[in-house]
């Protein structure tokens, strides 16, 4: 999954000669939390709500008219952090979302390879991935297939599911697990009977996760 | 309990919505749950009577499908080949083609309006399209087992003919994906969908965080229930839930989707209801909307696959509860002698379920708590965007 689908396109900017009233008052306009700031249709700096916070002076010690007159006088370019992490568009979402981790960046410019902005990245872009990832793609019945760590078995657990019954995989999931050890398949199969689905799995010699007051899935296998 | 004016929209030839001899959506539920309640004598043809349906239009189709389904759900039932018909969800295991299904699926949705008619008209109060309840079915796809909704051209019907707000209650073990999402963006038509979490169930949707859209926003209301929930706890939520959520609406009418495959033995499902679920829920649905809108309910029936054991008795009891009329315990011997020659299991004597019927399930106080606590997030979220909400109504 490309970056430049998930990304806001054409975010709002601010140049590091703005006042930091103007870029508050963004943030607060547009209800955004991240400004990436461009100058000469490049990117030099990202500025938050948050930095702009840090920089003003207490309500405890300076009188309010202070506290104004200081985000009027104030550039954007003396508070921003400059020679900040940006990414391309071409990029994965798997990647940004590890660099985000690994800095603690919670939104990320995208820039294009002269280093104009593009858009922008959040970590709710990234979150709103995850959940179309492991979410049904359409109206299916949700199983978890426990296979063994070697060759072939997801396909033949696919063999049964889709030659063997014709039921529909909407969408799989196969999560890494420990080499030598299970690892569990989710997987999405459009019928709202799923019994037959399940029986031939189970008869192919497969465990299969599912509802079931026997076995109980939260101690069992499953992801 | 006393009479309530009420009309069975029934006609034998609702039995033709049949896919494949073994397929689970069997239509000789009906026919077992309609001479049941015509045994224990709950159709005097006075208060209580039966009503024969009539057909939709392709008008009252069209409000509610587009006009491509509708020419390739006619194509295919007309005998053409089935090339391409994955893409409208039909000739799948679930929804196979039949010969003839635009016409009968046109006869079920025909049924649930005629119910809407006798309702709105104040010939009866409550009306009981028991065929109907194709909840799953979409704007332009077939699944689950529904081809047209019924319930959303009903729906359209009414808010075409009388405007006002329609409030739809789906107690269905399966989410209400299809009437949901007809009526996402409309804060018109109220929808509260009450089934088994879809994190491992059909349809996979149905969380609490589907809210509706735009102007709809706040009037999707969805209650996933953890798998193995019992009575008291699913029914603990619909006291509280369904009467909150009706005073602070205040619909003209409401559509009752009663869907009996929550019961611990429906073999599609994990939910563990017993037979009182349906008869009480149905129920607090009745004497909430005799409060709100002058008692007017528009049921249908839904999913159940224990065709023998649960489905006539769970329908007799919503019958009993819309016409208000007390339900005999004792299932007559003619009834049996009847059928249990065609049954494959050994029929029940009694129509509620006895307290010994059913076994504890273990993990009841987590499972219990978890419900709690969704119930709890809903109420959070959506109670406060609907209008009139907090106004003391």
């Amino acid at each position: 999954m490309l970056v430049k689908k998930r990304m806001t396109h054409d975010p709002v900017v601010v140049s590091p000669r703005h006042s930091l009233a103007d870029a508050l008052r963004l943030t607060r306009e547009r209800r955004i939390r991240h400004l990436p700031v461009v100058d000469n249709g490049v990117l030099v700096g990202m500025v938050s709500d948050r930095d702009v916070r840090t920089a003003m002076p207490s309500p405890l010690t300076e009188p309010d008219e202070r506290r104004v007159e200081f985000l009027e006088r104030t550039r954007v370019a003396d508070v921003m952090k400059a020679d900040v992490e940006s990414i391309g568009p071409l990029d994965t979402v798997e990647d940004a979302a590890k660099l985000m981790r690994r800095r603690r960046i919670s939104a990320l410019p995208v820039v294009d390879a002269h280093g104009a902005v593009l858009g922008i990245l959040s970590e709710s872009d990234v979150l709103d991935a995850f959940v179309e990832i492991v979410g049904p793609a359409n109206a299916s019945s949700r199983l978890e297939i426990a296979l063994p760590d070697r060759a072939g078995e997801l396909a033949r657990a696919m063999r049964v599911i889709g030659e063997e019954l014709g039921v529909n995989v909407c969408s799989v999931m196969v999560p890494p697990g420990t080499p030598g050890e299970r690892r569990v398949a989710i997987v999405h199969v459009a019928t709202i009977d799923p019994r037959e689905t399940i029986h031939a799995l189970e008869a192919a010699g497969f465990e299969v996760g599912w509802p079931s007051l026997e076995t109980d899935l939260r101690a069992g296998g499953s992801a | 309990v006393s009479p309530v004016p009420a009309a069975l929209i029934w006609d034998p030839a609702v039995t033709a919505y049949k896919f494949r001899p073994d397929h689970p959506f069997n239509p000789r539920r009906l026919e077992l749950s309609v001479s049941l309640i015509e045994a224990l004598g709950l159709i005097d043809g006075d208060q209580a009577r039966m009503v024969a349906p009539r057909y939709a239009t392709e008008a009252e189709l069209l409000a509610v499908h587009s006009r491509e389904y509708l020419d390739a759900v006619r194509r295919y039932s007309g005998g053409a080949a089935a090339t391409g018909a994955g893409r409208w969800g039909l000739g799948t295991d679930d929804t196979p083609i039949f010969p003839g299904m635009h016409e009968v699926t046109s006869l079920v949705s025909g049924a649930t309006i005629r119910a809407a008619e006798l309702v709105m008209s104040g010939q009866v109060t409550r009306a009981f399209s028991i065929a109907g309840g194709l909840h799953h079915a979409h704007r332009d796809r077939a699944s689950g087992f529904c081809v047209y909704s019924d319930l959303a051209a009903a729906i359209a019907w009414i808010r075409r003919e009388h405007g006002g707000k329609v409030m739809y209650i789906d107690y269905d073990a399966h989410h209400g994906d299809g009437v949901q999402g007809i009526f996402y963006e409309d804060p018109d038509v109220l929808t509260l969908s009450l089934h088994e979490s879809g994190r491992y169930l059909f349809p996979g949707t149905g969380f609490v965080d589907e809210l509706g859209e735009g102007d709809g926003y706040g009037y999707s209301l969805n209650v996933p229930l953890e798998a193995f929930t019992e009575d008291d706890s699913w029914l603990d939520i619909h006291r509280k839930l369904i009467p909150e959520v009706m005073e602070a609406y205040r619909p003209d009418v409401v559509i009752l989707q009663s869907g009996c495959d929550g019961h611990a033995l429906d073999p599609l499902t994990h939910l563990r209801s017993s037979t009182r679920l349906f008869e009480e829920t149905t129920r607090i649905v009745c004497e909430t909307a005799d409060r709100v809108c002058g008692g007017r309910v528009v049921a249908t029936g839904g999913g159940g696959y224990a065709i023998w054991q649960v489905v006539p008795r769970a329908w007799t009891l919503v019958w009993g509860a819309l016409s208000g009329q007390e339900v005999p315990n004792a299932i007559p011997r003619e009834w049996l002698d009847r059928w249990q020659g065609e049954a494959p299991v050994l029929l029940p004597t009694l129509v509620r379920d006895a307290a010994e019927d059913h076994s504890p399930v273990p993990r009841r106080a987590e499972i219990e708590a978890t419900n709690r606590r969704t119930l709890d997030s809903l109420r959070r979220q959506a109670l406060p965007l609907i209008r009139g909400w907090g106004l003391g109504f």
